[in-house]
């Protein structure tokens, strides 16, 4: 029998695929685990692995196409069945039988697919696979709206999956059931980029290229949850100035006896520890709006904005840290790295960018002295951190050089108030101008 | 005025209904087979004859064209007649004058006269009559405007219903139960649990007594899912009500008891309560009372629905013979049980 192979579902929200790049061509040997392609979701590109051995019989879908979960994409020959037959066999695809490739098919294969009629009937009036189309009760749908629950995030339990009233309502009480303990946020959001490293200077150009750019997935993704964001949740937003001479000095301090560890600290893994350490402190920031109740995290994850190269298709992700409170100074600064690298050279997995309970968007080393950033749903909080810029600071009476770092609350007004933004602001400040603190 | 420790079988309670009646309007009379002389074939005239004499109570030959035609007749000349059919299932020789002339009358007549005419007798399968004795007609007469539909499932109900329908202006159908006639009877375990409180009391002695036609009742109250239905069913829903119960569903029984006029809104506003709603009919399934009672919940309730209508019918097929067959054809109490469990996604 050949072996098709479709848009598998690589995400929770996932509902169609770009197929960037085939790395296979008919005829081609492959065996379980080869990396047959590469598949833009909406959150990231993703490598398409094989399953089963055979040989490519034919390539269904052209590099750049778009289809829904479930879509044929490719056949393979099994073991001893030659290309040609297991090309012939199978011709449209197993989802939606239209569209003008199928219809191609069906013509120039009328022999190879006339014994097959019933067959194909059958495949055609069965249950859809679960992508596509959302099934769900009018009922739901109605309850749905009136508490905010985003019906692509849950598994129906009613008949083919068709979402009910119970899915509903467990999902609106329990937030997140559905993965685990913390709420899983869809991980690409917010504010500005954050942590690119290098990113060049522009050269000087000489004329601008007018041209209009076809949205990837992760873009469109952006643009609806940031609209959503912030035209459904409440924004406001604190901001303080801290005084970074201390922290800075410790940080030299540190990173000169950790050189010859090839540990280096950077003020963001600073910056993430006093962040968490704080919202141990004011746990009204830990916390996601629910509809009708508010959920307070019993741990810190913290969402990290990383902007992506443009080798990869640019966007940002937000990958995260778990159990931030829990973590020294080293284990932060060591994982920030694996995840950025991560982000920015294989991609992360769904689930490295799911479950955060804060966010923290670091324009720093851009030199941007303040940033006000949008919230990334169902988070309460998320804390936009500007750079360090040496300024003038008035101490004592006295104008005296020193280096001011902006950091900006924007809070969702539902779950947190200012002045408890501010409390919590306030503890955050003391932390990074005190940071002995933070070793211990 | 509640006798609490009255006792009335549902045949007991139509003869009242008429008696009463006869007293209070000398208009009123009765005819059919065998209802006078034989005190009817099935006791619901017991007596009549005696009390009114065989001018009122008048023996007919088996000739049901002549005599519903002769109804009609009578009615649209001003008197009140009561036509029983010894089986709904033998009227439809007399189709044309039951159901092409009598609820026609008051339109047929630019509004100088009606047909104020009240028709009769046994619906429904379940006694082992063979097909063509095993009509349930609701669906066939319902479709039918200017008519009046009742299917009364309590002794108190078919009092009731049947008073009202004696003084109402239109054609009125009783779609009684010969399965029910009995229902009630002194000692009757059934009918025990009627007597609790003021809905389940047998029909009040007071002459005055009527239910007023379209309103529809709460047989019992329910959060998880509105079981609707009529007649005879009514009772298979309550008891699958009683054994879901135990396993945590806590059904709604609304009996429509009219299904012209429909009580739609006290249907509606069930069903807006529970989400759920499964449809008993005792009638086949194609075109029927249940399949427009299903439809009118759609148009009212869609958003309110966490499920389709499932519907409980009588087999799409004629009525057999055959004890265990028949009882298979129909709708009971474990088929109730089933749909109530699907629909609430309890299967």
């Amino acid at each position: 029998m050949p072996i098709t192979i479709e848009m598998p579902r690589l995400s929770d929200t996932m509902e169609e695929g770009t197929l960037l790049k085939w790395n296979v061509g008919v005829g081609d040997k492959v065996s379980a685990g080869d990396h047959l392609a590469d598949v833009e979701t909406d959150k990231a590109t993703m490598e398409l692995q094989a399953f089963e051995d055979g040989t490519v019989a034919r390539i269904q879908i052209n590099e750049g196409d778009t289809v829904p979960i479930g879509e044929v994409i490719m056949v393979l020959a099994g073991d001893g069945e030659s290309v040609e037959d297991a090309a012939a066999a199978e011709a449209p695809s197993s989802g939606d039988a239209e569209g003008p490739q199928a219809d191609a098919d069906d013509t120039s294969s009328d022999d190879a697919a006339a014994d097959e009629p019933a067959k194909s009937a059958e495949s055609a009036s069965a249950p859809k696979p679960s992508g596509g189309k959302i099934k769900v009760s009018p009922l739901a749908r109605k309850l749905a709206e009136e508490k905010g629950v985003d019906l692509a995030s849950i598994q129906g339990t009613g008949p083919d999956g068709r979402i009910i009233k119970r899915d509903i309502l467990k999902a609106a009480e329990g937030g997140s059931q559905q993965s685990g303990s913390a709420p899983a946020s869809e991980g690409v959001i917010s504010t500005e980029p954050i942590g690119a490293g290098t990113a060049a200077p522009a050269t000087a150009a000489t004329s601008l290229e007018a041209k209009t750019i076809k949205l990837s997935g992760m873009r469109k993704t952006i643009a609806r949850r940031l609209v959503e964001s912030k035209t459904t949740v409440p924004h406001f937003s604190v901001s303080a100035a801290v005084s970074m001479d201390a922290l800075l000095e410790l940080r030299s301090t540190l990173n000169q006896q950790l050189d010859a560890q090839n540990v280096k600290l950077s003020v963001n893994d600073f910056i993430l520890r006093a962040v968490a350490l704080a919202a141990v402190q004011h746990p009204v920031v830990n916390s996601s709006w629910g509809g009708d109740s508010i959920q307070q995290h019993g741990t810190v994850n913290i969402g990290i904005a990383v902007a992506l190269p443009e080798e990869r298709g640019g966007g940002l992700v937000v990958p995260v840290i778990n159990d931030v409170q829990n973590k020294g100074l080293r284990q932060i600064s060591a994982e920030t790295k694996a995840l950025a690298k991560k982000a920015r050279e294989t991609g992360l997995s769904p689930e490295e960018m799911s479950g955060s309970t804060i966010a923290v968007s670091n324009i720093g080393m851009y030199g941007s002295e303040m940033v006000v950033p949008i919230i990334n749903p169902p988070n309460a909080v998320i804390m936009g951190i500007g750079a360090a810029l040496q300024q003038a600071v008035v101490k004592d009476g006295q104008i005296v050089p020193g280096y001011v770092m902006r950091v900006t609350l924007s809070g969702d007004h539902r779950v947190v108030d200012g002045a408890t933004a501010a409390e919590y602001l306030q503890t955050l400040t003391s932390m990074l101008e005190q940071p002995a603190g933070l070793l211990v | 005025m509640v006798a609490s420790d009255r006792k009335l079988q549902y045949r007991e309670a139509l003869r009242e209904a008429m008696q009463e009646e006869m007293r209070r309007d000398e208009r009123v009379f009765l005819m059919g087979e065998e209802v006078a002389e034989y005190h009817g074939a099935y006791k619901v005239s017991q007596g009549m004859v005696e009390e009114f004499g065989p001018r009122r109570i008048v023996d007919s030959p088996i000739s049901e064209t002549g005599f519903a035609g002769l109804g009609v007749g009578a009615a649209m000349y001003g008197l009140r007649p009561i036509i029983e059919f010894m089986s709904w299932s033998f009227c439809l020789v007399a189709a044309d004058q039951i159901i092409n002339n009598a609820p026609k009358m008051l339109y047929m007549s630019g509004g100088q006269f009606g047909c104020p005419a009240v028709f009769r007798g046994n619906n429904g399968a379940g006694g082992q009559l063979g097909s063509t004795h095993s009509w349930s007609v609701e669906s066939l007469f319902s479709h039918v405007p200017g008519l009046k539909l009742a299917v009364p499932s309590t002794p108190r109900d078919a009092k009731g219903l049947l008073k009202a329908g004696i003084r109402d202006e239109d054609p009125f159908f009783n779609l009684e139960s010969e399965r029910m006639l009995g229902m009630g009877a002194r000692g009757d375990k059934d009918f025990s649990r009627y007597l609790k409180g003021g809905k389940w009391a047998p029909p009040e002695d007071d002459d005055d007594f009527v239910i007023e036609l379209g309103v529809a009742d709460v047989k019992k109250s329910g959060s998880d899912c509105t079981v609707v239905s009529a007649g005879r069913p009514v009772h298979f829903a309550l008891e699958a009500a009683e054994a879901l119960e135990k396993e945590g569903i806590d059904v709604e029984v609304v009996d429509v008891r009219t299904y012209r006029p429909l009580d739609i809104e006290t249907i509606a506003s069930s069903v807006r309560k529970t989400n759920y709603a499964v449809v008993v009919d005792q009638s086949w399934p194609f075109a029927s009372v249940g399949a427009e009672v299903a439809a009118q919940i759609y148009e009212r309730c869609f958003d309110d629905l966490d499920n389709q209508v499932i519907r409980v019918h009588n087999d799409d097929v004629p009525a057999p013979y055959n004890r265990e067959m028949e009882q298979a054809c129909l709708p009971n109490t474990k088929k109730i049980i089933e749909a109530v469990k699907a629909v609430t996604y309890n299967a």
